[in-house]
């Protein structure tokens, strides 16, 4: 139930959406799948006056380009993502990301761009604020931070929890951006600021229209998500590993490690691949990269789970996915 | 150079009512939806079918679970607006004619009804899951209703329930 | 022993049918023309004076048709406990100052959802806050907040106490001389709380000098008396309509000031009003369970007897009475029934924290008492070299044992079940494997046992259930019964009960039931009491029905009422079939020959017929229930020792709830409280912080979802029978089964892992916690012993 009034117009195509949106202004909000913009309506987090949908935007199938490229609208369903079996047989540590979002419902409603674009979250911030912390926070636009009152007003810790966000960093995708000059395209990991209050780097009207994976030459993958119950839930840490071996099975040619729901963005840990990379992957390396990338994280507690667990949770998981990724490596298959 | 004409909807005033056409359970009915409104608001409350329940609204139990278009989706997180024209199917749509569902039957001989207050959702998420998957296993089974909780039951009737209903040799517990 | 035909087969629910098609009717789905909705302004400080509240620009905003603060009401208190000496203490809405965050301060009813949120932001309020204390250990201390006074019966030191229970038989002191192995610990049970899918909802509606209400409860007649008492208004005036109920598990018993509102505010509207709790309201502002803090001192033989103990359980009751009172009785009761304990000395204090009211949570008390005792006795077990199997057998109860308070064990069946539970388990081939030859990898298995009594039905208002059978007079009846549906069965056992007495079909009973104006006053579903005193005022109204059948066939064939047999609608001769007349044939005699009558039969019941009152809830004394449910469970459970994240793998749970009605049901009662059980146990917790609860949703506040459910496996050991004709006992299963198997939790986590918690959940984290102190440890003893430890 969304306790304030607000318009709707429908988008026939994303280029319309962003049009509509351009001359709407910070008034208007693109509705895609719902599920993170509607609950942060009902909590009235953000009051858009108008609403642009675009669920009568057609996705594409995910199509391959010419230099073997997997191109993804972006309003493509999470459910239509993960039964694809193009991206299941050319990215499967997509398909397992995506897979691990929220519930069949979630799914099937939230879209690939959705999923990217969702705000960060807090347990402070995410809930209606009638009588509890009524007070607006940093990021609702007040003076304070419930969680960390020391904080200054530039500084807001919530997080982003996407699932999928790392897995397209550890894939090395680009994400394509529709505004009123057209399109551009950015890293995935430049789609996000590193700030809890305005964690997206693209500007109001801009839309993100499609997700373009380049032909991966590493086959070795690990995909975790951290959870209490194993579903349902947003992650406490969600883990990406893509790498390649050389000839050797063991030393590391290439790897990628990209982590989420652990500070205010992704994170593609840089000082872990540097680690890495040239080295040999045996267990005591792995272990070893695996607590480094605590200390490169540094994650932020959140939602109940201190800094400690955290770390702990991390350290053996990264490690876990780590050794799952060598092994398909070094299997062959992906 | 993207160029707004005549041809670009244009947002009229605020808040204005539209007519929409949905297909409830095979029936078209039209009604007029202000855009706040939920998908789940509407189908209790002016199309008056209450079998669809509303238990958290920000889509975190499933209990409002509805098929639309055949995909099992949250009727709490979807606005009404958004779905004119489309295929609409709830709890009350799943026997035919007065027949209960082979899901229906099975979820009365396998005690997976206690409350009843997850059933109309939950019964919506199992209907889908055997529509494309008609002899899921266990991991399938969970990974379709881990969006729709139930406190009653502790879940394991409700597996068997899918597993009478896909036909998978568990046989009624209750006559 | 004459074949059943209907009792103890697993019928399908008799609601069923309209739950799987939607058109079972919940509060939230009760319509009536012209209704407004209703809101509830909360409140935002834990602890404050209300110094002014001025709803003149609520009532002005167009389409708002009223507005109510406490003003507006008659003052009339209510409470859990109403007793001389609990007597009600909590106002319908807040008067002069707020005790906790959501405690209600007033209620608007106006034309749309819109209008009636702007409203809540149109009533202008002005707060001082004042100190407020959130931990009952702070709020016992002299100088600390006063939230109330003391309870002018509480003799000792403490400030805010809402009530206190003390009782003692033996010489504890003497008893822990005396012992040969004395250990003492402390337990603590997080907030968790009920997480039912049927959000509160409730519609009134006044009309002709009448309330109608709907509501979401356990018990129709408590929210009529409730309801009636506040609005001042005779109980004829007031009608709780039945209404399908979406689970309860506890937290729908008390009067909720939402209800009174809906009800209050009808009657100045003149139109139905409709409140329906958002399920952030539920989780920050509604009732939870109680967390307990359990210290406990026990002495035993070196045998492992039990030779005395001392417990001290403080309740964090919340900001009113609220059922705090009743829970530090029940943790006494739950402590002193499956053992033998020859001395014993027992406090409990309820204390006021400024946090939300408690309620009774399934088990009301017993998961943590048996958690918190049963955890120590596997300690104490292993000080002593006994098996946890050996040292229940020898300090269980058995059948036809006198308890300390004057009650009777009957046809208990501990020890059956202790017995059982292990063989059927394996338990002691199981027990400590994975402790001595650690397996490969990371996952450590282990096993714990846990054993509970519960009570089946107790004295509280209205005490007794009544039901009446009337027959249709082509041989069916419809059977009226006060007793309501929370999803456990209720309709269904009912009507095989009188099924089996009239020796009709099942299809042949329609039950109307759980409202107050045309069904008999019933229990309510809350003191695990439906089966044993409902079930036996159905079976004798049914029996009195089946009486006069009797009566008047025998009259009209000539034969005596002994010779006649009753089978499907027809009444014949028991040894000459042929001579026989159909209920149809005896019913239009009835009528034609005595004077009209129809034929009704009437039936009530109570538990504890020779007993007025509940016992003491200050000194326990007092006969309590006749029916004692025994239960002892078993849980597997894995832990991966790197991450701490555990899961229960398989549950036992061997009961004896006196023989099963319907085993299907029961069943399905066992898996639900399995279920909650391991929430309880690894996931769930309410988390506060200075009053505000910061995970008022489900994604927070994690209940187990399909990926968590065990193997749930359960055997009866079936001490009691039904015969048609006779009164039965069955005692209890809904509720008294989540204490064990959390217990049985707690153990199977140190079995696996030799780390003991001494609260709940058992997070990964504190699990890991312990493991890494258990590494330290060995580490620290290694170094010693070979000398390396540095001065």
């Amino acid at each position: 139930m969304i306790l304030f009034d607000f318009d709707y117009e429908r988008a026939a195509t994303l280029r319309d959406a962003a049009a509509l949106l351009a001359r709407l202004g910070d008034d208007a909000r693109a509705l895609a799948g719902g599920t993170d913009l509607l609950p942060n309506m009902r909590s009235e987090l953000v009051r858009p006056g108008v609403l642009v949908g675009l669920s009568g935007i057609e996705p594409g199938p995910p199509g391959l380009e010419a230099d073997g490229a997997l191109r993804i609208d972006a309003v493509m369903r999470l459910a239509s993502l993960a039964q694809s079996a193009l991206v299941r047989e050319k990215l499967p540590l997509l398909a397992e990301s995506v897979h691990a979002v929220g519930s069949r419902q979630i799914r099937e409603m939230g879209t690939l761009g959705g999923n990217l674009c969702q705000e960060t979250r807090c347990l402070y911030l995410n809930q209606k604020h009638d009588y509890q912390f009524a007070a607006p926070c940093f990021k609702r636009g007040g003076d304070c931070c419930y969680p960390f009152p020391r904080n200054d007003r530039q500084t807001c810790w919530s997080v982003h929890m996407s699932d999928v966000a790392p897995a397209l960093m550890a894939l090395d995708a680009e994400i394509e951006i529709l505004g009123p000059g057209g399109t551009r395209r950015i890293g995935a990991a430049d789609l996000y600021t590193g700030s809890g209050l305005k964690p997206l780097s693209i500007r109001g009207a801009e839309l993100v229209s499609a997700v373009i994976v380049p032909a991966q030459q590493r086959t070795g993958w690990g995909f975790h998500k951290s959870t209490v119950r194993g579903g349902l839930e947003f992650g406490m840490a969600v883990i990406a590993v893509s790498l390649q071996l050389a000839q050797d099975r063991t030393t590391c040619a290439a790897v990628r490690v990209a982590v989420s729901a652990v500070r205010e963005r992704p994170l593609r840990l840089a000082s872990v691949e540097r680690m890495l990379t040239g080295a040999p992957l045996d267990g005591q390396r792995l272990a070893q990269a695996a607590t480094e990338a605590g200390k490169e994280i540094n994650p932020l507690p959140h939602h109940g789970f201190s800094r400690r667990h955290l770390l702990d949770n991390i350290r053996v998981y990264l490690r876990r996915t780590l050794e799952q990724a060598v092994e398909r490596a070094r299997s062959g298959c992906a | 150079m993207l160029e707004v004409n005549e041809s670009t909807p244009v947002a009229a005033r605020r808040s204005q009512s539209r007519l929409i056409s949905l297909c409830i359970n095979g029936e078209w009915r039209e009604v007029a939806v202000k855009p706040r409104l939920t998908l789940a608001e509407v189908i209790r409350d002016s199309i008056g079918l209450t079998g669809t329940k509303a238990s958290c609204e920000s889509g975190t139990c499933g209990a409002c679970t509805i098929l639309l278009d055949g995909r099992p989706v949250l009727a709490c997180l979807t606005l009404a607006i958004e779905c004119d024209g489309r295929q609409i199917q709830t709890v009350e749509g799943l026997a035919e004619g007065g027949k209960l569902s082979a899901v229906q039957e099975a979820f009365l001989d396998q005690g997976a009804v206690q409350c009843g207050f997850c059933t109309p959702g939950m019964l919506m998420s199992v209907t889908a899951l055997l529509r494309e998957n008609p002899k899921p296993g266990r991991e399938q089974i969970n990974k379709a209703l881990e969006g729709n909780l139930c406190r009653c039951t502790g879940y394991n009737a409700i597996v068997d329930a899918v597993l009478q209903a896909s036909g998978q040799g568990v046989k009624p517990v209750m006559e | 022993m004459s074949e059943l035909s209907y009792v103890g087969k697993s019928f399908r629910r008799k609601d069923g049918p309209d739950k799987v098609t939607g058109k079972a009717v919940y509060a939230q789905d009760v319509k009536l023309p012209n209704t407004l909705i209703g809101r509830i302004l909360r409140s935002p400080h834990p602890h404050a004076r209300i110094v002014r509240i001025d709803t003149t620009r609520a009532r002005a905003l167009p389409g708002v048709k009223a507005v109510i603060t406490v003003e507006d009401t008659k003052g009339i208190k209510h409470g859990f406990v109403e007793t001389p000496r609990y007597p009600p203490d909590q106002e319908v809405l807040a008067r002069g100052k707020v005790v906790h965050v959501g405690e209600e301060i007033a209620a608007v009813a106006a034309v749309d959802q819109l209008t009636a949120q702007r409203a809540l932001e149109l009533i202008e309020i002005e707060y001082e806050p004042l100190p407020a204390v959130f931990d009952p250990e702070e709020a016992m201390q002299p100088g600390a907040p006063e939230i109330h006074r003391s309870h002018a019966k509480y003799a000792g030191p403490h400030s805010n106490v809402g009530g206190n229970t003390e009782t003692a038989w033996g010489d504890v002191e003497k008893g822990f001389a005396e012992s040969d192995y004395v250990r003492e610990d402390r337990f603590e049970c997080q907030l968790r709380t009920h997480g039912y899918l049927e959000p509160h909802a409730t519609l009134a509606h006044w009309e002709n000098d009448k309330l109608n209400v709907w509501t979401s409860s356990m018990g129709s007649f408590v929210k009529r008396a409730k309801l009636a008492k506040t609005l001042d208004l005779p109980y004829s005036s007031v009608r709780v309509h039945k209404t399908y109920v979406g689970g309860t598990f506890g937290g729908k018993i008390d009067l909720y000031s939402h209800e009174y509102c809906a009800a209050r505010l009808s009657m100045i509207t003149g139109r139905p009003v409709q409140v329906v709790a958002s399920r952030e309201e539920i989780f920050s502002a509604y009732r939870h369970a109680q967390p307990l803090i359990l210290e406990i001192k026990t002495g035993v033989k070196k045998d492992g007897t039990l030779v005395a103990q001392r417990i001290r359980a403080i309740n964090n009751a919340g900001a009113y009475r609220g059922s705090g009172v009743v829970v530090i009785f029940l943790a006494w009761g739950f402590t002193m029934i499956p053992y033998r304990i020859p001395n014993l000395k027992y406090e409990g204090l309820s204390v006021y924290t400024n946090h939300t009211v408690r309620a009774p949570q399934r088990g009301h008390g017993a998961p943590k008492v048996r958690f918190a005792i049963e955890s120590q006795l596997d300690m104490i077990a292993e000080a002593l070299g006994i098996d946890p199997i050996t040292i229940r057998l020898r300090n269980a109860r058995g059948a036809g044992e006198q308890l300390p308070n004057g009650d009777n064990t009957h046809r208990g069946g501990l020890q059956d079940c202790i017995r059982l539970a292990a063989e059927r388990s394996g338990f002691l081939d199981k027990f400590g494997r994975d402790r001595k030859s650690p397996p490969g990898g990371t996952i450590r298995r282990g096993i714990g046992i846990g054993v509970s009594a519960y009570m089946g039905g107790t004295l509280i208002y209205p005490n007794g259930s009544g039901v009446i059978v009337k027959m249709n007079d082509d041989g069916s009846a419809v059977v009226l019964t006060g007793a309501i549906d929370i999803g456990q069965g209720s309709e269904t056992v009912i009507s095989q009960i009188v099924a089996e007495e009239l020796s009709i079909r099942m299809d042949d009973i329609k039950i109307i039931s759980s409202d107050t104006d045309t069904t008999p006053q019933d229990i309510g579903a809350w003191i695990s009491g439906m089966t044993y005193v409902t079930g036996n005022a159905a079976r004798q109204a049914a029996t009195h029905a089946r009486e006069k059948l009797l009566e008047v066939a025998s009259e009209k064939m000539g034969v005596a009422a002994d010779q006649l047999v009753l089978k499907d609608k027809v009444v014949s001769h028991r040894l000459d079939p042929e001579r026989r007349l159909t209920y149809r044939e005896v019913i239009a005699h009835s009528v034609a020959t005595r004077r009209g009558d129809t034929i009704i039969g009437e039936g009530y019941w109570r538990t504890m017929r020779d007993e007025p009152n509940h016992p003491s809830l200050a000194t326990t004394k007092g006969r309590w229930t006749e029916n004692y449910a025994f239960s002892t469970q078993v849980a597997e459970v894995e832990v991966d020792i790197e991450t701490g994240e555990a899961r229960l793998v398989k549950a036992l749970t061997v009961h004896d709830c006196g023989f099963p009605i319907n085993p299907a049901l029961v069943k399905g009662q066992v898996d639900g409280q399995i279920s909650m059980a391991l929430g309880h146990a690894f996931m769930e917790e309410v988390i506060t912080k200075d009053g505000y609860t910061l995970n008022p949703n489900w994604l927070d506040y994690r209940m187990p979802t399909i990926h968590n459910m065990a193997v749930s496996e359960d055997a009866d050991v079936i001490t009691e029978q039904y015969r048609v004709g006779q009164p039965y006992r069955t005692k209890e299963v809904g509720e008294g089964l989540v204490s064990g198997i959390l217990a049985a939790m707690g153990n199977a986590v140190y079995d696996a892992t030799g780390v003991r918690l001494h609260g709940t959940p058992f997070t990964a984290e504190r699990i890991l916690d312990g493991l890494k102190r258990l590494q330290y440890q060995a580490k620290t003893a290694r170094k010693a012993k070979s000398g390396t430890l540095g001065a």
